[in-house]
């Protein structure tokens, strides 16, 4: 139902009240009092009584409404100040927040700038790891170069000992075939020096070009004769070479290092006995090395890591776990392809794969 | 003339035999051979070698395995290693065990040898 507005109401409740009353009232009197002169003095005080009633009824009404009116507007009053109570608070509220993802932004940026930091502390690091590395392999290689070297320089000495023993005695023209075999030792023992010599400087070549031209007959050949003093006589070597040579382009001295570190993983991995089977092909596009051991073998779980930093299943001081990492590395710097097949217990199978 | 002092030398090298032998075949009688084998078989024959000296790093029996077998049969003989490398553990066990009274370095020292094959 629409409400009706008070004005309206209170209009026309005065007139209908209003009207009612002087017709009944009228009829009322004069149909109770006949006489004119009482009837007009009574209408005198009916009409006070009707205007005081009325103001009455006015006061009582327009009191009611104007309270209701007041009260209202007290609340209405209330309400805005609890509202700007309320956004104030909230303005306050948000002003905290907003200093506060300030201040996480601070630190967002300050930890940004520290991993940065670290960032280059890591490939500080990670360069470090590798001459670590390429030190650790040197290792190897000294120990191996000192034996190899030990071999030739035996000759020498043997020759020089035979030959000085002739020249005092003046015995060389009675001793042709003796002084011939002791010369040729002599030439042979020079010539096993120069080529382990020429190993190493190719092995250490600190060169940072992957234009090379690297010979992968040649580099595996080198590798094998640096590891030769880890070789025990239990472990048999078996090449199965491409006809042709193969020229790949890279870097020599990093090359070195790959079958340096996979060569040495086979030979660890052999306990007892066994055999490392080194085999060379050619196709169109590719060139494919497999190095075949009957080691110990690498389980499902492990193969997938053995090509992380660190991972090693050999005692401490016996693998850094940065072998494989780095033979990783560098294959992919020359577009290669490192993958592994592992029997455990039977053997290992490592595939590489350079672009021709 | 007095008879020389029979010895041994085993190493697979060839050249190394063949040096040692015009060596030292002044002063001893050097008897050399390529492998354990044939070693073992020399000194079956000559009972009367005195010392025997070997290379350590041979195809199929090192020269420890060789000088094991060796003294097994023949405990009286004095035994030597000449190799290329320091003195690994394996040596080492042989040094303490006596099974070897030496190691000796390649490249070769022929007055150390001489005073060992006197001894
Ligand atoms: N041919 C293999 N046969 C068996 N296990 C292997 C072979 N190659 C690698 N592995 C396993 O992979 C692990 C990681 O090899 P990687 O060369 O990276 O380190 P490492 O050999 O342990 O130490 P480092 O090479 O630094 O001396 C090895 O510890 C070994 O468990
Ligand atoms: N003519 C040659 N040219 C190049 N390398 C050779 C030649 N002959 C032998 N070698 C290499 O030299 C290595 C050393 O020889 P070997 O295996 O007999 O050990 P070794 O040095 O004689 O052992 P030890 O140090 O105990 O005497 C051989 O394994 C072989 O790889
Ligand atoms: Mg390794
Ligand atoms: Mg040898």
């Amino acid at each position: 139902m629409r409400k009706i507005k008070f004005e309206y109401k209170l209009a026309f409740s005065y007139l209908l009240l209003g009207g009612i009353w002087i017709i009944f009232s009228d009829k009322l009197l004069s149909s109770i009092i006949y006489d004119i002169r009482v009837l007009t003095e009574i209408q005198i005080f009916k009409g006070w009584f009707y205007v005081i009633v009325t103001a009455i009824l006015f006061f009582l009404f327009i009191k009611n409404h104007l309270t209701k009116l007041r009260d209202t507007e007290i609340e209405l009053e209330h309400h805005k100040n609890h509202l700007e109570k309320m956004i104030q608070e909230k303005t306050n509220d948000l002003e905290s927040k907003n200093e506060e993802l300030f201040r996480k932004n601070e630190i967002i940026n300050q930890k940004n700038t520290e991993l940065k930091n670290t960032l280059v502390c890591l490939q500080d690091t990670q360069s470090h790891l590798f001459q670590a590395e390429k030190m650790a392999s040197l290792g190897i290689l000294t120990a191996g170069v000192a034996h190899e070297l030990n071999n030739p320089l035996n000759y020498i000495m043997g020759a020089y000992v035979g030959l000085f023993r002739h020249y005092e005695n003046k015995t060389f023209s009675e001793n042709d075939e003796q002084v011939g075999i002791l010369i040729d030792s002599l030439k042979v023992g020079v010539e096993r020096s120069v080529s382990i010599v020429e190993g190493l400087n190719q092995f250490t070549r600190n060169s940072q070009s992957y234009h090379e031209e690297c010979n992968l007959h040649e580099i595996i050949n080198n590798s094998l004769n640096i590891l030769q003093n880890q070789l025990s006589n239990n472990i048999s070597i078996h090449k199965q070479y491409a006809n042709s040579e193969i020229i790949i382009k890279g870097n020599v001295g990093n090359l070195h290092q790959v079958f340096v570190n996979i060569l040495n993983n086979s030979i660890q991995a052999i306990l007892n006995e066994g055999s490392i089977t080194i085999s060379t092909k050619l196709d169109d596009d590719y060139v494919h090395i497999e190095i075949k051991d009957t080691g110990e073998g690498i389980s499902a779980e492990n193969i997938e890591k053995v090509a992380d930093p660190f991972f090693t299943t050999k005692e401490p001081g016996k693998g850094t776990g940065l072998g494989l990492a780095i033979t990783y590395n560098i294959i992919k710097k020359h577009n290669g392809i490192l993958e592994f097949q592992s029997d455990l217990g039977k053997g290992t199978m490592v595939k590489i794969k350079f672009p021709k | 003339m007095i008879r020389k002092k029979k010895i041994l030398y085993v190493d697979d090298e060839k050249i190394n035999v063949q040096l040692f032998q015009i060596n030292f075949s002044n002063s001893f009688e050097v008897l050399i051979s390529c492998s354990g084998m044939d070693g073992l078989l020399l000194l079956d024959k000559n009972l009367d070698t005195e010392v025997v000296i070997s290379d350590m790093k041979m195809p199929e029996m090192n020269g420890l395995e060789f000088i094991g077998k060796a003294k097994g049969k023949y405990p009286n003989k004095r035994y030597y290693i000449l190799t290329g490398f320091d003195i690994t553990g394996e040596i080492q066990h042989a040094l303490d065990n006596k099974l070897i009274l030496k190691c000796l370095k390649k490249p070769f020292n022929l007055q150390e040898i001489e005073r060992i094959l006197n001894e």
